[in-house]
Parts: C-alpha cells; structure tokens; sequence
C-alpha cells in the first residue's frame, strides 16, 4: 500500500515537472482587489471575455462592500500590493501615487474622456488612474408627480421652496433627504461650492489653508444652509435616520417627490421598487439663476496600477484592452450598465445617463469638486451638518467647525 | 517547590505541556502580542498607514492628546463611561434578576434560557442591522398601528436617544451570557445554608439579600469584570448601528481610534490613542477586581 502511494507520488511530481514549464510560458495572474462590489458580475464577464483574449493570463478578482479603504492599507503595508485596487480619485491620487503607476503614454489614457481624465490626473501631465465608469450627480425626481402637481422642476431656491409647498398641499412628502449617511453632504455641497466660484479647486484649496471663510461666500454661508433647512423641514419625519435605503424607497414607491445627494447609481435600485417610476434628472436650485442649477458629471472613483506589479505588461494589456477593443468599449453601457469612462462609446439605455448626457451637452456641467477634499474631511463635514441638523450647534458653530476640519484634515500641516 | 530531581515521568509532562501550549501561544503572539509592540512603536511615528516610511516623532502624538489637541478623544471617552456605567448596571442587574427567576423550577424554564442565550451567539453586526431595521422600519409601522409617540421618535436619529438605544441593544444582545454565569453561580449554592436560613425564620428577600447574595459573589466579581472590559471595547455595536452618529453624538473610544487610524489616515495619532486608552482600561478594570474581590465572602 504504502509502495504504491510513493509510486504515485513520484508520478504526480514527475508529471508536474514536465507541465510546469510549458504552462510558465507567458502566463501571467494579475491581482485585481477593487471596491465597487456592484458591479462585481460585471466584472466577472468581462474577465471571461478576456480570458478569451488572452488564455494565459489569470485574473484574480476580489472586491469587498465594506470597508474596501482598511483593507487595501493593510495588503499594502503586508507588501501585497494588487495589481489594480481602488482609490477615490482627486485628492487621494497623491497620496497613493508613490504605489501607482503613470500609464499617460498608454492608449488607455488617451481613450478616457477628458472629464475622467482631469480627475486621475497627478503632477506634470501624469495619468495616475482610469475609472470603471462615469458618473453624474444631481437631484432626481418623480416626473409623474410633478405633472399632476403642474409645476416644472424648480431652478431657483424661491421656486424650490414654492414647490415644496405646492407638493405638500398635493398630499406628497417634497424631498427625501438620506441625512443619515455622511456621504450625501458632500454630494449635496460641492453644487453650492461650484456655485459660489468659477474655480471650486481654488476655492477648496483655500479653504485647506484656512484662507477662506464660509461668511464670505452666500452661496455656501447661505444658499447651502437654506437649502439644508428646506430639505429638513419638507423632507423625511425623522431625517437622521433615513438613510440611502430609506430615501430608495420613499422615492421608489412615489412618497416623495425629489431625492438629494443621489445621481445615476440609484436609478437601479428605485426601478426595482417600481419599474414604471418616471424619473426627471437635474442639477440643484443653488441661487437665484436658473443658469447655475447644473448637474455634475466626471469619476469619482480611480482604478490604479501598481508601478510594482510582477507582471506589469500583462496588467497594461489588459487595461488597454478593456479601453479601447470594441468588447472593452461596449462593455460599460451592455454589461455593466454605468456611464462610459471612455469617448466614443454608446451610452446606456437608462434615464439618470440619457438626461445627464443631454444637460451636459445644453446646459454644461459643473466641477466635480468633492473630489478636491479627502474623505477623511468629507465625513467630518458630514457629521458637522448632522450635528446641525440635530440641533447641537448652530450655523455658525457648524461653519466653524467644517472650516477648522478643512485645515486639519486636509491642510498643508495633514 | 520541592527540590527533588525531575523524575522521566515529570520530563514528560512538562514536554506535554510544553508541547499543547506551544500553538496557542504562538496564534497569540501573532494575533495580540506583536501587534500590541508594533502599535507601540507606531504611536511614536508619523505615519498615514499608506506610505513606505512612518516618520519617527518621539512622544509628539501623545502630547497632542493631552495638550486639548483631541476633544474628540475626550468627548469619545466620557461617551464610553457613560455607556459603561449604564451598561454595568443594567446587565447586571437585569442578568441577575432572569437568573433567579429561571433556576425555579417551571415548565418553559430550560426553553427561556435558551431563548435569552440566542442574542448572545449573534454576531453583533447583524444584531445591530436587525436592530436598526426594528429602529426604522419596525418603530415606524408601530406608530402607525398604535399612535403612541414613543414609536415616533428619532431613536437613532437623535443623539440623546441614540446613546439609549445603544446601551438597550448592547444589553438586549450580550444578556444571555451573563444570565449563564449567575445561573452557574446560584446553583452552587448550598441548599443548606438556604435551609438553615429558612428555618431561623428568614423570609424570602431577607434570604436573597443576606444569603444568596453575599454568596454569589464571586459570580458578581465575575460578571462585574466581565461586563466592564465588554462595554469599554464597545465599537461593532455602534459601527452597526449609527456609525458614530448622528454628528458624531455615538463615537466610543474605540471607535474614534478607529477614525484616527483609518479615516482620517492618521495611524500613528490613533496608535498613541490607543495606547492610551489602554492604560485607562488596565488601571480601571485591575481597580474594579480589586474591589469586588476583596467584598467577596469567603466560603
């Protein structure tokens, strides 16, 4: 008995010892660990379809719904870079450029739409990051109401406040605010922070500095706060404590009439809850011009390549591949459903993407100016607007309190 | 120890025990100990927990906590005592209580042990997001049932109700495990001394406090110790639940170091902060055994 098991064993390692070096042969795993788990079977396809393309290579996907920003530092500091892993884009581009790779001479890079681009971009022209989709940012609201209510969708904060109102009346609760997650401020604010200035990098830059003051800008000082007010006061009964699931479904089963600190994402999720949901997509009534309600659109999530990487070609064919073939390209819009991060791709067949795309082109759209402050600070700003809300501080204690969290957090000394 | 020379027999023994311990204290090493040095020395850097080289700063951290630099650690400190305090007492006391009812003897008494137990095997992630669930969801549709304003407030959403709700479900959850130790407790004690009580003509409550109490003490001890190192690491809880909210009303000590660490990619402030707090909880967990041990009765 035992005679055989060794003779087996022999055999098998024998046997592995003649494969091995024919398999070796240009075959390459590429480690792919990237937040974004939505879109995970996505990826699974187009993972298959370049196995494909390239038989040899391995792609090992891993994506994780929680706390993706923990665990990336983690494999990091254990000396297990992935190959490709995620970062927001703007800020955070710098902090982990000494672990990303500059591909700007790839086609890929030169495949990204500019709007995308301008967000992964780091230093002298460098290209630190591609995306895997689009996005745009905005209010959404239930086209059906607002018709039988017979009010357009309001531009200015006095129609804004008119038609809450008018909603109210009709028997229907104006907004859904999702106050409950930090994250929906900074959605809301950067609106009000592209609104106050022609350049919001400046401005934020300034603010990081603590050269710049919430007091001397209406638009934030003011418009924001009013805005805020006006969604608490017309919006959920407990507005602490709804949060994105909450605002899915009041908006979903036709209870509110306008949703804030979404965009495209969620079209999915409402549609589930009612698929013959008719929904209207715009930018925010910021102050008295109709002009500045605009939508934002641009990425705001980066892929990166780790410069390191063992098999560095392989990863590079591999993003070029998913850029530019025609598989690559009409991936985003059939499979996986989201904005295109590339020119010259189609454009998905769903409401928030068609409107976005159309307002872009007539109305423009705005900088996507959250991504000039870390999240580190965007949670801070959003406690402190919850802390307001709540009625522990008042505006003023709030402003203070975003202004000193700018510098902390972001400023030149973080 | 006698000093008579180690017999084969002993020899082997102490392999053994060598031996059985050995992959333990290695997990351990690995798992607590090691850590436990690297985060001291990361307390003493400057380090976002991304780049290659944490710069060293000596005690600079540690003097930013204590120079005010920190009242969020402060507010996240006196946030922990608050729900520690609380937290003791409820547990404890509503632990004891369910113990002394189910060690009579009545049909469902097995079933409802089991009953009270089950929270305790949860995870605690997922009894936060059923609890969160009860909180939104559930309180809502209550309110529509019945009118009564208590469904209808903000149980989460405000941050004095939050803490309330916290210290509920934290006690709701881990209830079962302390029911356990004083049922363990109560049930060795001897019928005896019971008997003789009953018989010197002590009536009931005068049995459970002069008697059963005093007795119980080295489950109180327990169960104090327990229940105080539990609620001071408090944090999946409060992840679950409000995240720290809302505006930062829930933060734990635990929970800010996490912050520093993680969010605010200041790992070697949240490092120090940790050391910190771990000092404040050594110091005051060593003076609540000492305490409770010495009241004990000694059988």
């Amino acid at each position: 008995m035992k005679k055989l098991l060794c003779m087996l064993l022999t055999a098998a390692a024998l046997l592995s010892l003649c494969v091995a070096p024919a398999m070796a042969e240009d075959a390459a795993e590429i480690n792919m660990f990237i937040a974004s788990p939505e879109y995970a079977d996505a990826v699974n396809e187009l993972i298959a379809a370049y196995k494909e393309v390239a038989p040899n290579v391995t792609i090992n996907y891993e994506t994780t719904q929680n706390d993706y920003p923990t665990l990336l530092k983690t494999r990091i500091n254990a000396g297990m870079t992935p190959d490709i892993f995620s970062t927001t884009s703007g800020k955070e581009i710098a902090d982990y450029a000494e672990y990303s790779y500059n591909f700007a001479s790839e086609p890929a890079a030169q495949a990204m739409d500019p709007a995308v681009a301008a967000m992964m971009a780091y230093g002298d022209g460098e290209i630190h990051g591609f995306a895997l989709k689009g996005n745009y940012f905005g209010m959404l609201y239930n086209k059906a109401i607002f018709e039988e209510v017979g009010i357009e969708f309001p531009k200015t904060l006095d129609e804004f406040e008119a038609a809450c109102e008018k909603l109210t009346e009709a028997g229907y609760q104006p907004v859904t605010t999702g106050f409950a997650e930090w994250w929906v401020f900074k959605h809301v604010m950067q609106h009000f922070l592209d609104a106050a200035t022609d350049d919001p990098a400046a401005l934020v830059a300034a603010f990081q500095k603590g050269e710049a003051h919430f007091a001397d800008y209406p638009e934030l000082y003011d418009n924001f706060f009013r805005f805020i007010d006006l969604c608490v006061k017309y919006g959920d009964n407990k507005p602490l404590e709804t949060d994105l699931a909450g605002e899915d479904s009041a908006f979903g089963v036709g209870k509110a009439a306008m949703m804030i600190g979404q965009g495209a994402w969620v079209e999915a999720d409402v549609l589930a809850i009612d698929d013959a949901l008719q929904i209207g997509f715009a930018g925010y009534p910021v102050c008295d011009d109709p002009a500045k309600s605009q939508i934002i659109g641009g990425s705001d999530q980066a892929l990166r390549i780790n410069k390191d990487s063992a098999n560095l070609q392989a990863v590079l064919d591999f993003v070029n591949w998913w850029y530019t073939s025609d598989y690559g390209k009409a991936w985003f819009c059939d499979v996986a459903g989201v904005i295109p991060p590339v020119t010259d791709a189609k454009v998905a067949d769903m409401q928030i993407i068609k409107q976005g795309a159309e307002l872009s082109q007539t109305d423009g759209a705005a900088a996507l100016s959250i991504c000039y402050s870390s999240d580190s600070f965007n949670q801070a700003m959003g406690e402190a607007i919850q802390a307001y809300i709540g009625g522990s501080i008042d505006k003023d204690a709030c402003c203070a309190q975003i202004e000193a969290k700018w510098v902390e957090l972001d400023g030149p000394a973080a | 120890m006698d000093k008579r020379p180690m017999s084969p027999m002993d020899r082997k023994a102490l392999k053994d025990t060598l031996l059985f311990t050995l992959p333990a204290v290695v997990m351990v090493l690995i798992a607590i100990y090691i850590p436990f040095v690297m985060s001291g020395y990361y307390s003493l850097t400057e380090w976002n927990g991304i780049s290659r080289n944490p710069q060293f700063i000596g005690l600079a951290n540690f003097k930013t906590i204590f120079s005010s630099g920190s009242p969020e650690f402060v507010n996240a400190l006196v946030f922990t005592f608050k729900y520690s305090i609380l937290f003791i007492i409820l547990s404890n006391v509503i632990a004891l209580a369910l113990a002394v009812a189910l060690t009579r003897k009545f049909r469902l008494a097995n079933f409802l042990r089991g009953m009270f137990f089950l929270p305790y095997i949860m995870s605690m992630t997922i009894v936060g997001f059923i609890w969160k669930f009860i909180f939104t969801q559930g309180f809502e549709k209550l309110y529509e049932l019945t009118g009564w304003g208590v469904w209808n407030l903000s149980w989460l959403g405000d941050g004095r109700l939050a803490f309330f709700s916290l210290v509920l479900v934290g006690t709701w959850q881990s209830l079962g495990f302390y029911i356990v130790l004083y049922i363990a407790g109560l049930q060795a004690i001897p019928t005896e001394v019971l008997e003789a009580a009953s018989i010197d003509g002590a009536n009931g409550s005068q049995r459970f406090f002069k008697v059963v109490l005093p007795l119980l003490g080295p489950s109180i001890t327990t169960c104090m110790f327990m229940s105080l190192t539990n609620s001071l690491k408090v944090f999946d809880i409060i992840l679950a639940l409000t995240k720290g909210g809302p505006g930062g009303a829930t933060y734990s000590a635990t929970l800010d170091i996490y912050r520093e660490a993680f969010q605010n990619n200041n790992y070697g402030l949240g490092s120090a902060k940790a050391i910190v707090f771990f000092v404040i909880v050594l110091i005051l967990t060593q003076v609540v055994l000492k305490v409770f041990e010495s009241r004990e009765v000694k059988q």
